[in-house]
Formats: C-alpha cells, sequence, structure tokens
C-alpha cells in the first residue's frame, strides 16, 4: 500500500465545537487503551482518549473493560454499604448494587439511544453503550474514593437514615460526574440537545428507584427482596417516620 | 529561594511555610520517601506538641494521650481522603496522579502542624496561667469554655494559613485560580467532613471536667458527629426534650 495515501476515517466526522480540538488530536488521545486498569486510569485523566478510542474499531473490547472495571467497583462498594447490617447484607448488598447499576443502565440505555438519534446525533449505538460504560465506570470509581468515609460511618452510627442520606449523597455526587462525561462525548459531537438533559433525569429516578426495588441495601429485612412494591418517596418517607417513632 | 536538596530536610520547612508554585511542582515532582517522611514527621512534632499543649489542662495523661492522638487525626484524615482527593483533582480539572495529590495534602497538613506547633508554647502558657482543674472546688465551665475558645482561634488560624498555603501551592501547579478554587473547596469539604467524624471518634481532646480521662471514650463508635449536632439543634429549637 502506498504510504502516503490517507485512511478513510473509520468514523464519520464530526465538527468539533468552538474552542476544542478535534478527538483525537493530540497523540496522546490515540493511544489505545489495554486493559480496564488503563481504561480506570483514562477515565479519570484523560477523558478525550476513552471518547476517542470509543469512535474507533475494537472500541467493544474498551466498553467490555469498562463494565468490567465498573462490576468490580460496585461490589466493592457494596460491601461498604453491606458492613452497616453485617450478616447476609456482606454479600447480598454487593450483588444488588451490581446488579442495580446494570438493570438501570440496560433499562436506560434504548431511551438514551433514542433521544440522541432524535437530536440528530450521529453515534453509533455502540458508542453510545460505551458512553453509558464510561458513566457507569467514573460513578464506581468515585464510589470507591468515598467508601473509606462511608466505611468509618458505618461502624460508627447505628442510624439508618444517616447512612441512607449519605451513600445518597455520594451516589449523586459520583453520579453528576459521571453524566458529565456522558454530556461530554456527545457535546464533542455537536449533539447536546434538550433530549439528553431530560435523559438524565429519567436516569436518576430509575437509579434511585432501583434502590427501593432492590431493598434493603442498608438495613435488614426477613426477605432478600421486598415483598411490597413501593415508590421510592413513599418509602423513603416510611423509613423517616419509623425512625422519629423510634427516637419518641 | 533555596534550592531543595536532593533530599528534604528540615532546612526545607521554611520552603514549606513560603509556599508558592515553583515549591509545590518541587515537593511533588517525585515520589520522595523522604520527603513525605519529612511531612508525617512535622505532622508528628507540630500537631503532637500541640495536642499536648491543648490537654495538659486537663491532665498530665491527657496532654500525653493527646501527643499520639492529634497527629493520628491528621494523618487518618489524609490517608482516609487520599483515594478520593485523588480522583477529584483531575475531574475539576488539575491533573495530578494520586501521590501529587496525597503530597499536596500532607504539605498543607504539615503547615498547619507546623503552626500549630509554634502556638504549642502559647496555649501552654495560657493553661499555665489557667486556674488548675485540680484547685477547683466546683466545676469550673468557665475556664473550661475558655480553654476550648483558645484552642478554636489557634486551630482555626493555622487551618487558614495552611488552606491559603494550600490554594497557592494549586494555582501553581494548576496555572489557573478557578481550577485551583474548585479543587480546594472540594477538598477542603472533604476533609472537613471526614476529620469531624474522626475528631468525634477520637475524642476528648480537651478532656470535659466531669468525665475521666480516657485514650478513647468508651462510646467511641456510637453515634457520629453529626448526629449529634443535628439532635443538638432540634434541642435548641425546641422540637425534642
Amino acid at each position: 500500500m502506498n504510504p502516503t495515501t490517507p485512511t478513510p476515517s473509520p468514523v464519520p466526522p464530526t465538527i468539533p465545537p468552538p474552542g476544542q480540538p478535534p478527538l483525537g488530536a493530540h497523540p496522546d488521545e490515540q493511544a489505545p487503551i489495554p486493559s480496564a486498569i488503563a481504561a480506570v486510569e483514562a477515565i479519570l485523566r484523560q477523558p478525550r482518549r476513552v471518547l476517542y478510542q470509543l469512535q474507533q474499531p475494537g472500541a467493544g473490547r474498551v466498553t467490555l473493560a469498562m463494565l468490567g472495571a465498573a462490576i468490580v467497583c460496585s461490589l466493592v462498594y457494596g460491601i461498604v454499604i453491606g458492613s452497616f447490617s453485617g450478616g447476609t447484607q456482606l454479600w447480598a448488598a454487593p450483588v444488588k448494587v451490581a446488579i442495580g447499576l446494570l438493570i438501570s443502565a440496560a433499562i436506560c440505555l434504548p431511551s438514551l439511544y433514542i433521544f440522541a438519534c432524535l437530536s440528530g446525533s450521529t453515534a453509533r449505538l455502540s458508542e453510545v453503550v460505551g458512553l453509558v460504560a464510561g458513566l457507569l465506570l467514573l460513578m464506581t470509581i468515585l464510589l470507591i474514593g468515598f467508601a473509606p468515609v462511608a466505611w468509618l460511618f458505618s461502624q460508627s452510627t447505628e442510624s439508618l437514615i444517616l447512612m441512607g442520606a449519605l451513600h445518597l449523597v455520594f451516589w449523586l455526587i459520583a453520579t453528576y460526574f459521571g453524566l458529565r462525561f456522558l454530556n461530554a462525548g456527545f457535546v464533542l459531537r455537536e449533539d447536546r440537545s434538550g433530549g439528553l438533559k431530560v435523559w438524565m433525569v429519567i436516569f436518576l429516578l430509575v437509579m434511585v428507584q432501583m434502590t427501593t426495588a432492590l431493598r434493603p441495601l442498608i438495613g435488614t429485612a426477613d426477605t432478600l427482596l421486598p415483598t411490597e412494591k413501593r415508590f421510592f418517596l413513599g418509602h423513603w418517607g416510611e423509613c423517616i417516620k419509623q425512625a422519629s417513632q423510634a427516637e419518641r | 529561594m533555596s534550592a531543595l536538596a536532593p533530599h528534604a530536610t528540615l532546612a526545607d520547612v521554611p520552603d514549606l511555610l513560603r509556599g508558592g508554585g515553583d515549591n509545590a511542582k518541587r515537593w511533588t515532582a517525585d515520589w520522595d520517601a523522604r520527603r513525605i517522611g519529612l511531612c508525617v514527621l512535622l505532622i508528628g512534632i507540630g500537631a503532637g506538641a500541640y495536642g499536648a499543649a491543648m490537654g495538659a489542662w486537663r491532665s498530665p495523661l491527657q496532654a500525653g494521650f493527646n501527643v499520639i492522638k492529634f497527629p493520628l487525626l491528621l494523618l487518618a484524615t489524609a490517608l482516609g481522603n487520599a483515594l478520593l482527593n485523588g480522583m477529584l483533582a483531575p475531574l475539576l480539572g488539575l491533573n495530578v496522579r494520586f501521590r501529587q495529590s496525597l503530597m499536596l495534602v500532607l504539605m498543607s497538613f504539615a503547615l498547619a502542624s507546623v503552626i500549630l506547633g509554634a502556638f504549642a508554647p502559647l496555649v501552654a502558657f495560657i493553661i499555665w496561667n489557667t486556674p488548675p482543674l485540680s484547685a477547683a472546688r466546683s466545676v469550673p465551665w468557665t475556664t473550661y469554655n475558655f480553654v476550648q475558645l483558645v484552642q478554636v482561634t489557634a486551630i482555626a488560624f493555622a487551618g487558614v494559613a495552611a488552606n491559603v498555603r494550600l490554594r497557592q501551592l494549586l494555582e501553581g501547579l494548576a496555572g489557573d485560580r478557578k481550577v485551583a478554587q474548585k479543587v480546594l473547596f472540594a477538598w477542603l469539604a472533604g476533609n472537613l467532613f471526614l476529620g469531624s467524624q474522626l475528631c468525634w471518634i477520637l475524642r476528648p481532646f480537651i478532656g470535659s471536667p466531669t468525665l475521666p480521662v480516657e485514650f478513647f471514650r468508651p462510646t467511641a463508635f456510637q453515634g457520629s458527629f453529626y448526629e449529634t449536632v443535628f439532635h443538638a439543634l432540634l434541642r435548641v429549637l425546641c422540637l425534642i426534650d
């Protein structure tokens, strides 16, 4: 092959937003991501490298590496959640957290793809899956960062409400950064629209409801999964009411 | 500004106190165990000396406990949040490695400890001039509250000075004021949150006049700092008895 012949780009060219160089403009961004550890490092320090790699052939491996790392991180954070009650929760909470995350992502994925297409995005489904895997990875890595603090509180307090609120705050902060990564993925393709914001709200609601659907995550119960269906606001209200009655 | 020796020594402490972006770059450039050791040593000596002065009013035993507990508090806060701080920095725009973020936090804690160490003789002098607990016929709450206020003032000054320096170090590394402020705020929030709970677990530091001198209270791992504050607030607002 003639070495001077330009090879066709594997993805449709996108127009970078004003002030932002195109993805892959920097040589560092073109470095492949060979492992899950490299994916963790890249998503924290070089998110543009991850976004670039998701547009290349063989992006599936990067997506799988990110998903694998996200599952491991969610299992570790799940153990910290389970350490509040101990016993069965030491294995049940990590399993529920990991499964809950994956199911939430799977439930929301079709709507994200549809919203992206409606807003004129040229992103392929595999790329959108990769972005969601990146969102989950960044979320769960940050939760690992919060794990020592969460563990310390879980050993100090007996208040279910405090632990619930603490995990919720940590999860919200982690999700904020995860959604920021996802948003950057679309912004760099000039695909940003109100649709993505709507999807973010849906994703948050689904995840919060998942914590209620898979309860108990922090406390204990007679059964591994709930026997009664509830909306998350109703469940939280009930928990707060029970706690205040117990205090009296 | 003096050129930093190949391995950090106590002679580099003035450099640490002066702050500045160049110092931040040199101190965090590579993983130097001696530099880490110097920060840990400064925390041990400075915070330990201040802790001793802090506990001296209650009893010599409390002072002795504080020599261990106060540096332990700072080191546990730095290490407990190390992972989180290392992750937040690049996410907020400051592309430093994990070891660099840990070094920066250790530097700021070492700086606060040096300042506290410098205050230790002053606080000890104030305590020496305060009516001793052993001589009191009734519980000297006024004296106790005065001792508390002195500690709060000294620790607040050291904390503010260390964070001002940390912001300068961050600015030197980031080259952007906004990024430095964001990282500082995130680190500060995390360290305050964890530090408050660690303080609660490691209490007493000053030592209540009505409670025995102990390394840990038997209730160290029962409840949290925030629950106590919340309940105190409810009581103030007359929402609970």
